[in-house]
């Protein structure tokens, strides 16, 4: 009975994220406690909490940029491993948007695009250009193909490294605070460009500060504070009636700057 | 990357005002009569002792002189380059080793890295030249010359290949891992490149280090223009013009080289 039912849940949806009981800890500070996660095809899953809540770091240990000390990730069934070839196969398969954007400056926003898909997927050149000038396009910034990133907006770069997370067909995208290093102007822009992407039926993980965007376009919202998750639910479930006193403290201090 | 007008002064210090201006003015305009009083005091010195004689000057306009020296410089070019190249090699290899994950290729290349860092090249010559032929290691006089000019200076290319690549920021590894790229495909399409343009300004210094190191080719016999100007003097009992018109060759070079030092660093400030 048990076996079947386990069967069923694979079969049905299995997660394109899992994280099963994962601790990390920094020397003495334990900054992931017991994270369990999963991420179905095509969730958006926000992540909000105070800083220095973990939500970075959580977002940080799923392509496996921060180690972790215990638990397992799991991408799409594959267990992931420490190091080596298949560690990067399956980070491969996982875009990573960065608060900083981390667009290689020393090439142009083309070869930015180009890079991954040469390199790590071995397409053609002309293949990959061709592809890369499409996603430019998707995000709007075809015109600035030929620049380097240190000609471009904030606003700009953070789309070409969304573009260029999605110009390795990724079955994820990790976004840890993608608009907290842009000014005001720009972050539409950038949320425009992820509100797509969820409703082309993306499946996302998000860390950001954008609770209109968290209302909006989340799946799921997930709340943070101390290595632990909280609280999990719907935006209009989280929203309405957090739980926790430790949620109604944080959604308060927000509110009141947002008015 | 700032506005055009920007110099070390502008950041190091603030826009004089009126007083300082004319401060500045009066000290300038004695330091430069300074100059002058000192230079022609020395011209005065050469004249009375006979250095400004034609006699020491005049083989100056004879073709072959030129040639002579252009020969030398040609040497001197030559071995520059070939000592350059070598120990950027090497030095490329010491950093990579000194960034590795293996601890032993860690501690050889630090102790690589000291002893070319502290070892002065005259000694390195010396072993090239009367040492290692002892153990059968006969080299041609330029390779006498251009690897131990390498040796000496791929300590410091190292150093300073080692600081380029710790000044790309993290990101970028990040960026490039998160992409699923190997670690060599990100060191040397990622950050190595951005590295070495860090340290443009750092290494044209260095080869105007080993520029000025060749000179010691007159130890091995090589000729380079050290060499031939030595050569000249003995010929024409010409010490000060010949040494003089030889330095003015080295500093033309060493501005030079400075200035495509300073092309570079503007040509990629503008590009970014």
């Amino acid at each position: 009975m048990e076996q079947s039912q386990k069967t069923f849940e694979i079969l049905e949806e299995a997660p394109v994220i899992e994280l099963r009981d994962v601790n990390k800890y920094f020397g003495s500070l334990h900054v992931l406690q017991d994270i369990n996660l999963s991420v179905k095809k095509g969730e958006v899953v926000v992540i909000i909490g105070p800083s220095g809540s973990g939500k970075s770091t959580l977002c940080r240990t799923i392509n496996r940029l921060e180690s972790i000390d215990s638990g397992e990730i799991i991408i799409d069934g594959v267990s992931m491993p420490d190091e080596g070839k298949k560690l990067a196969e399956i980070r491969s398969q996982v875009g990573m948007v960065f608060q900083s954007f981390n667009l290689f400056a020393h090439k142009t926003i083309l070869d930015n695009v180009t890079i991954g898909p040469i390199d790590v997927l071995h397409k053609s050149r002309k293949e990959a250009q061709a592809e890369a000038m499409e996603l430019l396009k998707r995000v709007g910034v075809e015109s600035q193909a030929s620049k380097v990133p240190a000609q471009l907006s904030g606003g700009q770069q953070q789309r070409v490294a969304i573009a260029r997370s999605l110009a390795m067909h990724p079955k994820a995208i990790l976004f840890d605070e993608p608009t907290s290093a842009l000014d005001p102007e720009m972050i539409g822009e950038v949320l425009n460009v992820m509100t797509e992407l969820a409703q082309d039926g993306m499946t996302m993980v998000v860390v950001t500060h954008e609770m209109n965007f968290a209302r909006r376009v989340a799946s799921r919202v997930i709340f943070m504070d101390g290595g632990k998750i909280l609280e999990e639910g719907t935006p209009d479930e989280f929203f309405a009636h957090p739980k926790t006193q430790r949620a109604k403290d944080f959604l308060e201090s927000i509110k009141r700057h947002e008015s | 990357m700032n506005g055009v007008n920007t110099s070390i002064r502008d950041i190091l210090y603030e826009e004089p005002g009126k007083k300082a201006r004319r401060r500045i003015a009066i000290g300038t305009v004695i330091s430069l009569l300074l100059l002058v009083v000192l230079v022609l005091m020395m011209i005065r010195r050469f004249y009375d002792s006979g250095q400004l004689d034609s006699k020491y000057w005049i083989f100056f306009t004879k073709s072959t002189t030129w040639k002579f020296l252009g020969k030398g410089l040609l040497g001197t070019v030559e071995v520059a380059f070939a000592s350059g190249a070598l120990a950027f090699l090497m030095g490329l290899f010491m950093m990579l080793g000194r960034i590795s994950s293996f601890a032993v290729a860690r501690i050889i290349s630090r102790i690589l890295i000291e002893f070319s860092r502290g070892v002065p090249t005259l000694l390195f010559i010396y072993f090239f030249f009367l040492a290692a032929p002892q153990f059968g290691l006969k080299l041609p006089a330029f390779w006498k010359i251009s690897i131990p000019v390498a040796l000496s200076a791929a300590g410091m290319v190292a150093e300073v290949l080692r600081s380029g690549v710790n000044a790309v920021p993290k990101g970028q590894t990040e960026a490039a891992l998160s992409l699923g790229m190997r670690k060599n495909s990100v060191f040397f399409k990622i950050i190595f490149p951005q590295a070495l343009r860090y340290v443009v300004p750092s290494m044209i210094s260095e080869l105007v280090i080993v520029l000025k190191d060749t000179t010691f080719a007159y130890v091995v016999n090589y000729a380079d223009l050290m060499q031939n100007s030595r050569v000249l003097i003995s010929n024409y009992d010409a010490l000060l013009s010949v040494y003089l018109v030889a330095a003015v060759i080295y500093i033309l070079i060493n501005y030079i080289l400075n200035q495509i030092s300073v092309a570079i660093t503007k040509h990629r400030n503008v590009a970014s």
